[in-house]
């Protein structure tokens, strides 16, 4: 049978790539710090295949159809497009992991979603800043699942949690010998082609982390459903994190690193939790 | 729901094609005439009016298109904020 092997949460941001020579050197130890103990966790992980939940950035989907939630089943991905990533990120293709895809998809079937498939999905920086600066080498086979953190309307809190605790159940049921970890990607804090574009709520991002730290999905569910609407846009984004957490199943969160890092206009977090 | 101007939505969604960002720094108004946008869109497009665009698009893709368009993050900052300022006067 499948392990849950890993279960890790870590942020984003083109501008940790882009802007990384106007980064200070403070800050950037936050940030080599958090990405360097996150690669040493999945490595020392042995995965056999990383699932990543991570938002699309007006890259795979537009107006035309904005699914909640989208599953990659392909067996390859497309490496990230956008020009200031793709110099950088070596894989012009990440395997993928149909079989395991194809199993959560079904999994979730039965379990009351209706997710969306993809079989060829672009990979953006939301799921590949992580793999890069974590120094994830080699690749392990890449599930993608992507949720609608961007264009409202959004997935609510709960409904990402309760999908973190439907991808635990998939996982384990899957009955082959795999190691599997789960990576939520995104937030915390950050504004995004609003007024408050650069603006990092702090203190926004240490209560989160308290209450990812405590003991009540309940209370955390609640918080966000409440907070995240007057927060800045890129916030949204902890939903990722919401469905690592129920993956554990709203306990053993551990915080790795956090820094509020204007230079990048994130709240930087780095987490990760007991399987 | 939320209203979004397809049309310019769209413009800006394409321009993360590269070869239409070059097109587009190249010269605006032949990449324009291919979009059905409405006469006062196409003005504020053209006068880099960020106001004006940043109710009709998702905050992201506006970001995105002023990236392209080449306008430096304080500069697109700074007019969002007097926006605001000017929405609430």
């Amino acid at each position: 049978m499948a392990v849950l092997a890993g279960i890790y949460a870590a942020s984003h941001g083109p501008l940790i790539v882009r802007n990384w020579d106007q980064v200070t050197p403070a800050h950037r130890e936050v940030l080599n710090a958090g990405f360097s103990d996150l690669g040493r966790r999945i490595r020392s992980d042995r995965l056999d295949a990383l699932v990543i939940i991570s938002p699309d950035h007006w890259v795979n989907f537009f107006l035309d159809n904005l699914p909640s939630i989208c599953v990659g089943v392909g067996a390859w991905h497309e490496g990230p497009n956008e020009p200031w990533l793709t110099g950088r990120f070596p894989h012009r293709q990440l395997a993928g992991h149909p079989a395991l895809a194809g199993h959560i998809v079904e999994t979730a079937l039965q379990n009351g979603f209706e997710p969306s498939i993809s079989h060829r999905l672009i990979l953006d920086h939301g799921f590949c800043i992580p793999l890069l600066k974590a120094g994830v080498e080699p690749l392990p086979p890449i599930v993608p699942v992507i949720f609608n953190d961007i264009e409202p309307p959004f997935p609510s809190v709960r409904r990402c949690y309760e999908w973190g605790r439907m991808l635990r159940r998939a996982i384990e049921s899957w009955p082959h010998d795999l190691r599997i970890g789960v990576l939520g990607s995104g937030g915390l804090s950050h504004s995004i082609g609003e007024p408050t574009m650069g603006r990092i709520e702090e203190d926004f991002d240490r209560e989160c982390l308290s209450h990812f730290a405590g003991n009540s999905p309940e209370v955390l569910i609640d918080y966000l459903t409440r907070t995240l609407p007057t927060v800045g846009n890129g916030a949204s984004e902890i939903r990722n994190w919401v469905a690592a957490h129920g993956v554990a199943g709203g306990k053993g969160f551990s915080l790795i690193a956090y820094g509020a890092i204007p230079e990048v206009f994130v709240g930087c977090g780095f987490a990760c939790w007991t399987p | 729901m939320l209203v979004r101007d397809y049309e310019l939505s769209r413009l800006f969604f394409d321009l993360q094609t590269p070869a239409c960002a070059e097109e587009y720094r190249a010269g605006r108004q032949a990449v324009l005439d291919r979009y059905r946008l409405e006469p006062a869109v196409r003005t504020a497009v053209e006068h880099d009016d960020v106001a004006f665009l940043a109710s009709r698009v998702n905050p992201y893709l506006l970001r995105f298109y002023f990236f392209v368009a080449g306008m430096p993050d304080a500069e697109f900052i700074r007019h969002l904020r007097d926006a605001d300022e000017g929405g609430k006067g």
